[in-house]
């Protein structure tokens, strides 16, 4: 996982360009062992986006209900903090999908 | 040239927490050395497939930690590739036989994983992933679990098909000696178990594991050994990282590339097959892998499996008499080789209860990542 301040940062350059856009989902699944840093997310959905330029993207799917979880459903891109975080880590925001 | 296999040892796996990474390269290389009737001096290289030695136990420089060892200090490196670390291991020593460079090399699959906590070696794994899908919060069987959706769906595909992957390879774990686990499962079982990212559920993804094997192979002859297991092929291919990148989420592009690539280099087809080891770090990886590998049609692969035609004593082309990943379990790095010493031990009809009668071509099949590289190696009488 990434904790370097300098690849944080240069990462964050690309987000902004990122945020608003439309899709649909394609794949989901529902991740319930997850790795450190999101276990008190847990248990929350992964998605692959076909987004409306034609690629794909995979990302996590926030603010859903059961309803939302099938291919087809459209989502827009928003920006939200990513994981839990150790104290002297710096906060980390990267896209994520919502249902629209 | 004719690569031969001399040599062809493993530790047994499971959670070996009284026995250090050392001791078990050490085990399976005497082992392997005493089979091969050579001395240690006889060789000249070593080749260590292994992928979390740096993440989890905070050591790197493997090729030199391991000749110490095999008592010789000879040249040695450590070959990375996530799980097809030990297959691409091979593929190196191969090649550098084929240059010329060496003329008996030693191959040794190896990793130590069960000294560290869940949510680290969760974590470690996921460093065969890309940055966009641990961004996403995707774990391993979280990217397995995106391509079984695709696949029930898009082949009418039951969660009962796919679990009959892993009580098929129970069931052969019951006969192989090394096995993690040796108890039987049935459908229920696996239904019944804990989901881990839907629709996979816990007996559907292979255990975490330590363990060790190793094969010795040679450009050269043998004294000791009269009519030795050749490596007719040995192919390698890639393709991207990250699933969401590929075209398909149903078929593995590097498994049909490199299975293709060596049924042209060895002139064989997949039905001339009689046993393979796949790569069924989960038991969708099984039923996708049959289908990429030839054996069954597309959308057939698990299907087949639950009509047992993979089974040992049943099925026409068996997969995985060792139990595969799931039942004999998947210490990574260790895993490429440990297939090399099932199939090796199959061609020299030496597997005991589990033998598949009459077996002459062996198969092994080896993939790291998602799919992001894939190791085939054909072996034959």
């Amino acid at each position: 996982m990434i904790t370097s301040p300098v690849k944080l940062w240069r990462r964050h350059k690309n987000v902004s360009a990122q945020i608003g856009k439309k899709g649909k989902i394609l794949l989901w699944t529902i991740i319930r062992v997850p790795a450190k840093s999101f276990t008190d997310q847990a248990p929350y959905p992964v998605v692959i986006v076909k987004m409306q330029n034609g690629e794909n993207m995979i990302g996590q799917l926030v603010d859903w209900q059961e309803k939302d979880l099938v291919s087809g459903c459209e989502v827009v891109s928003v920006l939200r903090r990513l994981r839990t975080e150790d104290k002297e880590d710096i906060i980390y925001y990267n896209i994520k999908f919502k249902p629209l | 040239m004719i690569i031969s296999i001399l040599g062809a040892s493993t530790t047994k796996f499971g959670e070996l927490w009284n026995v250090s990474p050392r001791a078990m390269a050490k085990e399976v290389m005497v082992n392997a050395l005493n089979m091969s009737g050579l001395k240690s001096s006889d060789i000249d290289a070593l080749y260590v497939g292994n992928m979390l030695s740096g993440i989890l136990g905070n050591q790197a420089n493997l090729g030199s930690l391991l000749v110490e060892e095999l008592g010789v200090f000879i040249p040695a490196f450590r070959v990375e590739g996530a799980c097809a670390s030990g297959g691409l291991a091979l593929h190196n020593a191969v090649n550098s036989i084929k240059a010329g460079q060496y003329k008996t090399v030693l191959v040794l699959g190896i990793e130590k994983m069960t000294d560290a906590s869940l949510d680290e070696t969760t974590n470690a794994l996921m460093a065969a992933g890309s940055d966009e899908e641990r961004m996403a919060g995707a774990t391993f069987p979280g990217v397995y679990a995106l391509m079984a959706q695709a696949y029930m769906k898009q082949y009418n595909v039951s969660e009962e098909d796919l679990a009959s992957v892993s009580v098929k390879n129970h069931y052969h774990g019951t006969l192989n000696p090394k096995a993690q686990f040796r108890f039987p499962i049935t459908i229920n079982d696996v239904l019944k178990s804990p989901k881990i990212a839907d629709p996979l559920k816990l007996l559907d993804c292979s255990p975490i594991s330590d363990g060790a094997a190793a094969v010795i192979i040679t450009g050269g002859g043998s004294k000791k050994i009269k009519k030795p297991i050749r490596i007719v092929a040995s192919e390698i291919a890639t393709d991207t990282l990250s699933l969401h990148d590929r075209k398909s989420f149903t078929s593995l592009h590097s498994v049909v590339e490199a299975s293709h690539k060596a049924y042209k280099k060895s002139g064989l087809k997949p039905t001339d097959i009689d046993v393979a080891e796949i790569h069924d770090c989960f038991s969708i990886s099984e039923a996708i892998a049959v289908e990429d590998l030839g054996f069954s049609k597309k959308g057939e692969g698990a299907r087949d499996i639950a009509k047992e035609k993979r089974t040992l004593f049943k099925g026409d082309i068996i997969c995985n008499s060792s139990g595969g990943l799931k039942a004999c379990g998947h210490p990574v790095g260790a895993t490429g080789i440990k297939q090399i010493v099932e199939i090796t031990e199959q061609l020299r009809a030496e597997s005991g209860e589990r033998q598949v009668k009459g077996a002459k071509i062996g198969l092994t099949h080896n993939v790291g990542g998602s799919g992001a590289v894939t190791a085939i190696h054909i072996l034959r009488v």
